[in-house]
């Protein structure tokens, strides 16, 4: 399976650096979330790395439906340390173990 | 609880069968509930410690791409982004934890050497090659995170579904069940008494 990667030119040009070719780079709320939308549904695509600044502007269902999807797994990269993994386990137990 | 039981001894019997089941099954249910949550436990500082390191190599690359675009210029980075079509392929497979099924991600490809990046030596850079390196580390590192995150959301949900399924059980259904035992059993007693007081009645006359 791939790799994918979504977000700005500069995000997704290190990872072509690397050797990944599926690279989206998608302008606009509605263009984003499409691609999003469609990468749920693509088979064949393992996990998809995501600017974690593109992925909290999203709207917040399509965001939930991303941080349950386990093929393809969804991965915010960014200079801060993405929340949502910590947010959904406050939710399931009741306790911010995230320490 | 609407009591609509018949007060008959066959059906306390049925009752006493069917409190003595969901108590066991209670029992095991909240043993998986506390299996689960010991393996999340585990595996969230794991977790933790992943997502902190996928942060530092980013912000390690981020640097060193920038560096190149600054020193190489954007059109070089860019061909030499292009000129790499070395694909990494990653390999999801299904692990059992228990009775959760997970997904086990292992990567082929994920980072190249100097000479696989099909660059050519005049192509590149020192900085090139150095930014390359280090995205091929945070890929690394990305596979692992996914791997981890896919299994603690997986973990998540059945911690959630099995914590609702115990909480139901032991204030929801033994509850009703014990209530209508004990309004049988109260019943049958009652309906035994009005039984000897008739015989007394019926002897005395």
């Amino acid at each position: 399976m791939e790799i994918a990667v979504v977000g700005s030119p500069e995000f997704t040009l290190g990872f072509q650096l690397a050797g990944i070719s599926t690279l989206y780079n998608p302008e606009g709320e509605e263009e984003t979330s499409k691609v999003f939308r469609s990468l749920l549904t693509t088979k064949g695509v393992g996990i998809v790395v995501v600017d974690s600044a593109v992925l909290s502007a999203l709207p917040e269902r399509l965001r939930d439906r991303l941080s349950e999807s386990v093929t393809p797994t969804v991965l915010g990269i960014g200079t801060e340390e993405d929340t949502t993994l910590r947010e959904t386990i406050r939710k399931a137990i009741g306790v911010d173990l995230w320490k | 609880m609407a009591l609509d039981i018949k007060p008959t001894r066959s059906e306390l019997i049925n009752l006493k069968r069917r409190i003595k089941q969901t108590k066991n099954g209670y029992k095991l249910l909240k043993m998986k509930r506390d299996g689960l949550f010991h393996e999340f436990r585990t595996l969230l500082s794991d977790m933790i410690k992943a997502k902190r390191e996928l942060t530092e190599s980013y912000v390690l690359a981020k640097s060193r791409i920038d560096l190149a675009n600054a020193i190489e210029g954007g059109l070089k980075v860019r061909s030499a982004a292009i000129a790499n079509s070395a694909s990494p392929e990653v390999e999801v497979e299904r692990r059992n934890i228990m009775g959760v099924v997970v997904p086990s991600v292992s990567g082929t490809n994920l980072k190249q050497a100097f000479g696989e990046r099909s660059i050519g030596f005049t192509g590149s850079s020192p900085y090139i090659d150095e930014a390359a390196d280090s995205f091929g580390n945070l890929i690394e590192r990305m596979v692992k995170a996914a791997e981890m995150e896919a299994t603690l959301k997986r973990l998540l949900a059945e911690i959630e579904a099995t914590k609702r399924r115990v909480n139901a059980l032991e204030f929801k259904v033994i509850p009703e069940l014990e209530e209508a035992r004990v309004f049988i059993q109260l019943r049958l007693e009652e309906m035994e008494r009005e039984e000897t007081f008739r015989l007394k009645r019926f002897k005395n006359k």
